[in-house]
């Protein structure tokens, strides 16, 4: 009767291991949230007003249609407007402040692709793609967030749309990956 | 495993934090970098793509075609312009470091002032008070101004020689070392007396058969060395209807040219000419060949035993002459840097003259660029005003003379006497540093400009330059500052390019065409400019009266050797201060970083000296240290310093490195005006210190075990 439990059965062992496990779980799921999460941007930048008072996404981000990047809005440009605009917010004071020190704004981009891919712009924006599409109802956001399910297949299923003819084409995996 | 963690423990730790590692690494969170975009962005640049800017190298005054790579506004690789018909997209490594110009740490940043000339200390200078000095001195008695300029012939000389012109000072001088050590005055004027017309020859290096150099270092630094090195790619390519040419080279010491010559002759310096008197005398014996001069007096034997060179080899090489179809005889700097240089070069152009290949492939044409180039005695002119005091405001671009000239011409002394001195300079050169005013120019890719091409292309070219990124410092171009007086009736720099421009509009059978000036000045900026669309130079006419010179060269004395002093990659020695071209090894000796002298070694056997000792090299005129370097490949009687280091200016990399030859160099001229550097006597005396040089050849490594 006195024989001793093995090591594995004693109680306080497998609570132990339990809570380590929990612990670890936690920790993963915690990370795993973070880096789902939005970062934190310099200004708050409210896209839904600047969306919803008719201002074209082309006009900051103009790089769109010349190039792969869209670009980030440079202080000068956000200045072209905002030195005419009465209005006078904290976050707009930010931008003031970044302008009176001749210094840029360290904007963090969003929509990002892996470097093994080669995504380019232009050819969707001639193609006439909506940004909407890929990037979001940016009229529902203040700073933009990142789009879930953008993987490959998400990218095949609208480039099989596009027709027979093309997707022989828009199907070759150099078409992004070279 | 210690006893704490037991290797099963460490290995589900490893597990679970790999685990932990390959989780957040999926997410978007490992990839979010904070970006910098502009605060101000320039125009053209897209985010992520190179934006390419076609203009014009301005390093040396070969005008080759550049193509500029630019990201984010940022000046990023010189590479060669394709359509450029000068260097059709190759470069020269002095053209790719053009960035490291821009990029030098050590410019000038803004307007400053010197309150004691040959202190390096500065005081800034608000522009528009340098622009004041300028003003004042251009509205000043005009005969008192003085303009000194680089070899370039560009924009900024036409534009000051128009304006010099134009208030009735003296015309610009245009001098530089490329032009002293390539004897280009002497080259004009020979031209002018054999051809009749005062420009530089143009030689169709890749059309002839047979090249004869008499010291052209073409390869390396002569004239338009990437023209030249493109056209001896073809030269040397043998084709169904062509033959591999065939290289001859008369030099004293075996330059990258004479290393892949087929027969090199390492002649005494300064016999080049009576070689080709000689030459020409047993060539007019053949058939073929129609003298136009009387070489009558000319002994084939005195010339062969004067030059070091066997009779039996210059007769076969006439016979060898004799038989090419269409040989080419090439004037280099070594044969004119002498007092009998203009004979020289007149008894070798009268080769090609003899020859008849005027016009015709593998022959010489003439171009048609401007070829003012000052000559030492338009220099000594200049001096000798300064020095009486009838210069009061001296204004210097482009060049450093106080680097450049032999010492023994008194620039440096003379400057004392001039009240003002301008310079223009973006490093802080020797003649900056003696500078009352440096007002920086742009440099060549922060600037709008054009340049006439030199000898090295069939056609008349105009090499557009324009600014590939935002001037980086409170640098203002010297064609404004001079306009500024508004002695021209130009607004700015661009309007002055524009109106020469302007007679280029409606003119056909160009790269570019454009009806109206806007539109051909945009194309103009996106050809990187303009050339007529086929070969176009005219043959020179024979115009020929003189006789062969017979003019012996100097002989050495005892314990003498003749000085040979050649331009490098380093060109006027205004490349000193490029890391890039420092670390360069030269071709035939692979020194890095460092001057050297170059000895045979039977010479050094008998002068005691091995690699690496330190000797002092003296003449009439001054004396420097070098370093030996014992070079099987050049006259017993001869020793060669290459030209472009020991800076005592010019920032960082140039200072205290090496010595400068300019120093040994006595002021004699050829009857061109030009210096007659190649008879230059020197004496070798060891010192008995030693200083391992850098050089690729025969160390470990790099900088070998010392």
């Amino acid at each position: 009767m006195n024989k001793p439990l093995p090591l594995w059965m004693r109680p306080w062992v497998r609570i132990t291991f339990a809570v380590v496990v929990l612990i670890f779980l936690g920790a993963a799921a915690g990370g795993l949230y973070l880096t789902q999460t939005v970062p934190e941007q310099p200004i708050q930048f409210p896209h839904n007003f600047h969306v919803g008072s008719g201002i074209p996404c082309m006009y900051c981000h103009p790089g769109a249609q010349w190039g792969p990047t869209a670009g980030l809005p440079t202080t000068q440009k956000c200045l072209g407007c905002h030195q005419q605009v009465e209005k006078r917010t904290p976050e707009i004071e930010k931008l003031l402040n970044y302008a009176a020190n001749g210094q840029s704004i360290p904007w963090v981009p969003v929509a990002i692709q892996p470097d093994f891919v080669q995504f380019n712009h232009r050819p969707h924006v001639a193609a006439g793609v909506e940004c909407a599409t890929c990037h979001g109802d940016l009229t529902k956001m203040t700073v933009a967030e990142p789009q879930r399910g953008q993987n490959m297949g998400w990218c095949l299923e609208c480039h099989q749309k596009q027709g027979p003819e093309k997707w022989e084409r828009l199907s070759d995996c150099a078409l992004c990956h070279y | 495993m210690s006893e704490i963690i037991s290797r099963r423990n460490f290995l589900k730790l490893a597990g679970l934090g790999a685990t932990a590692a390959v989780l957040t690494g999926c997410g978007p969170a490992a990839r979010y970098v904070t970006r910098n975009p502009y605060y101000d962005m320039p125009e053209y640049t897209q985010t992520g793509l190179s934006t390419y800017f076609a203009t014009t190298c301005r390093e040396c005054p070969a005008g080759c075609g550049l193509i500029m790579r630019t990201f984010e506004g940022r000046a990023i690789k010189a590479e060669g312009n394709p359509a450029h018909p000068v260097n059709g997209g190759k470069l020269c490594s002095r053209g790719l470091t053009g960035v490291q110009g821009l990029y030098n740490p050590d410019r000038f940043k803004s307007a400053v002032q010197r309150p004691q000339r040959g202190d390096p200390a500065v005081e800034p200078v608000e522009w528009d008070a340098a622009l004041q000095v300028v003003k004042d001195a251009l509205n000043g008695p005009a005969g008192e101004v003085a303009f000194l300029l680089g070899l370039n012939q560009d924009h900024l000389a036409d534009l000051v020689t128009q304006l010099a012109e134009t208030i009735g000072a003296p015309a610009p001088l245009r001098y530089g070392a490329l032009g002293m050590f390539e004897g280009r005055a002497t080259l004009v004027k020979a031209a002018e007396q054999v051809f009749g017309q005062a420009v530089f020859p143009y030689f169709d290096i890749a059309g002839a058969d047979l090249v004869v150099s008499f010291g052209a270092n073409f390869l390396e630094a002569w004239l338009s060395p990437v023209a030249y090195s493109r056209a001896y790619g073809r030269f040397r390519r043998a084709e169904p209807l062509k033959k591999r040419g065939y290289l001859v080279s008369f030099e004293a010491r075996r330059s990258l040219t004479s290393g892949s010559a087929d027969e090199w002759y390492p002649v005494v310096p300064g016999s080049e000419g009576l070689l080709a008197a000689a030459l020409g005398k047993l060539l007019s014996e053949s058939s073929g060949f129609s003298a136009v001069m009387d070489y009558a007096a000319v002994d084939v034997q005195a010339a062969c035993a004067a030059a070091g060179i066997e009779p039996e080899k210059l007769e076969a090489l006439a016979q060898l002459i004799a038989r090419a179809e269409r040989p080419l005889f090439l004037p280099g700097g070594n044969a004119l840097g002498h007092a009998d240089g203009l004979a020289a070069a007149v008894n070798i152009l009268a080769l090609n003259a003899g020859r008849g290949n005027f016009g015709v492939p593998g022959g010489v044409y003439l171009t048609t660029s401007p070829a003012g180039t000052a000559t030492l005695t338009d220099l000594r002119g200049l001096v000798d005003r300064m020095r009486t005091g009838q210069v009061s405001t001296l204004f210097i671009h482009g060049c450093n003379p106080v680097f450049e000239l032999p010492p023994t011409l008194g620039f440096t002394q003379a400057l004392a006497n001039v009240k003002t001195v301008v310079s223009f300079a973006s490093f802080p050169d020797e003649t900056a540093l003696q500078a009352d005013y440096v007002l920086p120019d742009h440099t060549p890719l922060e600037g709008w400009g054009y340049q006439y091409t030199l000898a090295g292309v069939d056609r008349p070219v105009l090499s557009g330059a324009q600014p590939v990124v935002v001037p980086l410092y409170e640098t203002r171009a010297t064609a404004d500052m001079l306009l500024s007086a508004g002695k021209l009736p130009y607004k700015d720099e661009v309007e002055f390019i524009q109106s020469v421009l302007e007679d280029k509009v409606g003119q056909p059978d160009a790269n570019i065409s454009g009806t109206d000036l806007p539109s051909l000045w945009a194309k103009y900026l996106q050809a990187g400019g303009w050339w007529l669309a086929a070969p176009s130079l005219s043959a020179p006419e024979k115009n020929f009266a003189d006789g062969a010179s017979t003019a012996q060269p100097q002989a050495a004395g005892s314990g003498q050797f003749h000085l040979m002093t050649y331009p490098t990659l380093f060109g006027d020695g205004s490349g000193a201060n490029r890391p890039w071209l420092q670390e360069t090894p030269d071709p035939a000796t692979t020194v890095m970083w460092n001057s050297w002298v170059e000895i045979n070694p039977k010479t050094a056997e008998e002068l005691g000296l091995h690699d690496d000792d330190i000797v002092k090299v003296r003449s009439e005129a001054g004396e420097v240290e070098a370093v030996v370097y014992l070079y099987p490949a050049i006259r017993p009687d001869t020793v060669a310093i290459p030209f472009g280091q020991g800076h005592t200016a010019l920032g960082r990399w140039a200072e205290r490195r090496g010595c400068n030859p300019a120093e040994l160099l006595k002021v004699t001229m050829n009857e061109a005006g030009d210096l007659a550097f190649g008879d230059t006597l020197v004496t070798i005396t060891p010192t008995g210190k030693r200083r391992p040089i850098a050089r690729a050849e025969s160390r470990v490594g790099v900088y070998g075990d010392h």
